[in-house]
């Protein structure tokens, strides 16, 4: 196999991996924002279910994840949810980096100084538009950093689902490896993850450079 | 977000509508496995147990469909209808049977052996007492040096009293060749295929038992099995089998069904 | 004179810490209210109580009549929400440490409430927000963000943004505590122009003279109550009470 077949073939898988990574950010991140504001709540009962929820998706290996939100459903209820594997690849990685994600909101949110929120408050400000309008955009820019660690280990993470054979470029990658005694795939994939990460640490960076006006 | 789901959800029913009008038969695979499965220079699925598939579905109107999985939990994702077998140079285990699944005859009879490098000063399997030997992780030559009626007690005289384990295959013989391991316990079809990458490597008269290759269904697919035990059978007849065997290398003396 | 603001018979406990006992004030239109007293004294505790960014235990809290929190057997019982958010409406409150918000430049900290809580028109903001930067002598730094400017700046584009809601009274929580002295001056310059527009003001301050000069009516509070109140020239320059002797001897030690 020549080299550009590994790569037009690893590319196929490309899109699943591009596919899994912005599927997951688009759930992940408002869900974590979620979880983090229940886990915060008042209500007991809510914040120990949150508790919990972090704590166990934090504390087991994302692979047994994957294989529990894929395979659970059939051996549970009987329900076939395994076919277009897409679909249990991002929720059970959503719920996973939710998890993270949301940790990484609380610290933002509990980082704010009450002042702020008094301010609001005095000015007349609802709770909704006082966290949406004062609280949110500045714990986003405290917590950006942070997020982007996790967005970079995302990218390296959705090789994670050849646990459920689903095929993206690292499955595919490592595939070839096998059947063509090569370790080739291998450092294809690593560029194609290297190139990925590069694009996604740019875009961060913009987008941190657009939040730094103020301190 | 609705709409997404929405979306989702229609793309579900289209699949799985489409997936049950046409006659397919889903073949669940090891991409990863040469040469019974695995990617070929064209980045295709080919090998023996994939061209045998082929041609069996051939003869029974079916559409093959390849379904490459992770061997690991070849036999959930086959509860979970992905696929409708397990067909990759799979080893036929009583438990598997006990299970409830549905196996064909053996087709393949495999050995395992012990592939080694000229000057390791191994020739017999007692010369492996204090060497450094590899296995692949997860394959049946595994299990074997793990089972006390097995070769537990082989296993015992390896440096450090057990194999050392390795990811694939693969990398057994690259470390093999590069002196890492002083002999790797394998199928013998793949020392076969080692022995023919790389020079110097011999693989030991001694064997250490046999096994048997076969087909897994669901439970259930009795009939389904029949069928394609008997297309086989045809393949058998017409000297597909053999002409396929030897095409991917395979020695004569595996193919099991050809004095049946 | 009408009653502008009325606290009576306040309670405030911290657990079991009693910090406000049986305490009572009342603001009529107009007048500049100063509060003084050590810190722990409660002072802080009674403003926050009052612009309900702490509920009391028990006690009325009345402006202009309107009810925000009324006695009942003891307990105060708070109005709904809607009632206490239109209560809101009528007071500002000015923080120590000005709470603006960073991410906002100095014309968005003033104009945004006026128009997302008060839903008024942006030109008329603008126009209003403006006048008061100016005001302030901030004309030039409406495009500035909080970071950029002196602690002093700060405080008055608080001021200008507590204003822009058009309060009927302004609370000043030691407005000048966490400034340099030599910006002090112009803190208080601004609250004494705003004294003479008859802008009504209850002001927490350890600036003796200030107070002095500036208000129409001085409690000094001490452990949760009020010890002696009366006019500024009298409790500050002629205290009777043994305790406002020795508060007001420590301080010119300092």
């Amino acid at each position: 196999m020549t080299i550009l077949t590994m790569i037009t073939k690893m590319s196929e898988g490309l899109g699943r991996t591009c596919a899994i990574f912005f599927l997951t950010l688009l759930f992940a991140l408002p869900l974590g924002l979620i979880v983090s504001l229940l886990r915060m709540s008042k209500n007991k009962v809510v914040s120990s279910i949150m508790k919990v929820y972090i704590s166990v998706l934090r504390g087991t290996p994302l692979m047994l994840q994957l294989l529990a939100v894929t395979y659970g459903p059939y051996y549970l209820f009987g329900i076939n949810v395994s076919r277009e594997k897409l679909i249990p690849v991002v929720i059970a990685f959503s719920l996973n980096y939710a998890a993270y994600f949301a940790e990484i909101y609380r610290g933002g949110i509990e980082s704010m100084s009450q002042g702020q929120y008094e301010a609001a408050e005095v000015l007349g400000y609802t709770k909704f538009q006082c966290f949406m309008r004062i609280i949110l955009p500045q714990v986003i820019k405290r917590i950006l950093p942070a997020v982007t660690n996790e967005i970079v280990t995302l990218v390296k993470d959705t090789s994670m689902a050849f646990t459920v054979a689903y095929q993206e470029m690292f499955t595919i990658g490592k595939q070839i490896a096998n059947s063509q005694t090569s370790f080739m795939p291998f450092v294809i994939a690593g560029v194609f993850y290297f190139l990925f990460n590069a694009i996604v640490g740019w875009v961060m960076g913009r987008f941190e450079k657009k939040l730094s006006y103020y301190r | 977000m609705k709409k997404l789901l929405a979306l989702a959800l229609a793309l579900c029913l289209v699949l799985g509508a489409a997936a049950a009008l046409a006659d397919e038969f889903k073949m669940g695979i090891d991409a990863e496995y040469p040469p019974f499965s695995y990617l070929d220079d064209d980045g295709n699925y080919a090998g023996f147990d994939v061209e045998m598939c082929k041609a069996a579905c051939d003869i029974l109107g079916l559409d093959q469909v390849i379904v490459p999985i992770n061997w690991d939990t070849k036999l959930i994702s086959l509860d979970n209808k992905e696929h409708d077998c397990v067909w990759s140079g799979m080893t036929i285990l009583d438990t598997m049977k006990e299970a409830g699944y549905v196996l064909s005859f053996p087709y393949y009879d495999n050995t395992q052996v012990v592939l080694t490098k000229e000057g390791n000063g191994i020739s017999t399997l007692e010369d492996l007492a204090g060497k450094r030997v590899a296995v692949q992780l997860g394959t049946s030559g595994e299990a074997l040096l793990a089972d006390p009626e097995g070769q537990l007690e082989l296993a015992k005289t390896f440096e450090g009293g057990e194999p050392v384990t390795m990811e694939n295959f693969n990398i057994c013989g690259t470390e093999l060749d590069a002196g890492g391991v002083d002999a790797v316990v394998i199928d013998l079809p793949v020392a076969q295929n080692l022995a023919g990458r790389f020079n110097g490597f011999v693989i030991l008269e001694d064997n250490l038992g046999s096994e048997q290759y076969g087909i897994c269904f669901r439970n259930g697919d009795d009939e389904l099995c029949q069928k394609f035990e008997e297309a086989i059978m045809q393949l058998v007849e017409d000297g597909t089998y053999l002409s396929l065997a030897q095409k991917y290398g395979l020695d004569e003396n595996v193919l099991c069904l050809l004095n049946k | 004179m009408s009653k502008l603001l009325e606290i009576n018979h306040c309670r405030k406990q911290f657990g079991s810490t009693e910090v406000l006992t049986d305490l009572s004030i009342s603001v009529e239109e107009g007048q500049v209210l100063s509060i003084i007293g050590p810190s722990g004294s409660g002072k802080s505790t009674l403003l926050r109580c009052a612009t309900l960014l702490e509920t009391m235990d028990g006690g009325d809290l009345i402006y202009l009549g309107n009810y925000a929190a009324k006695d009942v057997n003891g307990k105060a019982v708070y109005a709904p929400q809607p009632e206490l958010q239109r209560i809101r409406g009528m007071f500002g409150l000015v923080f120590q440490n000005f709470n603006l918000f960073p991410h906002y430049s100095v014309l968005k900290n003033v104009m945004e409430a006026p128009m997302l809580v008060q839903k008024r028109q942006e030109k008329e903001v603008r126009e209003e927000a403006l006048a008061l930067l100016e005001q302030m002598g901030l004309s030039d730094k409406a495009d500035a963000y909080p970071y950029q400017l002196s602690g002093g700046q700060q405080q008055r584009v608080s001021i200008a943004r507590a204003l822009a809601m058009n309060p009927k009274i302004l609370f000043f929580d030691e407005p000048t505590s966490a400034l340099d002295p030599e910006l002090t001056g112009e803190i208080l310059k601004v609250i004494r122009k705003l004294a003479e527009k008859k802008m009504t003001m209850v002001i927490v301050t350890h600036e003796m003279s200030f107070a002095r000069d500036v208000s129409d009516w001085v409690v000094f509070m001490n452990g949760g109550v009020i010890v002696e109140q009366g006019d500024p020239r009298d409790v500050i320059d002629n205290p009777t009470h043994e305790r406002t002797i020795q508060f007001l001897r420590r301080l010119q030690e300092k």
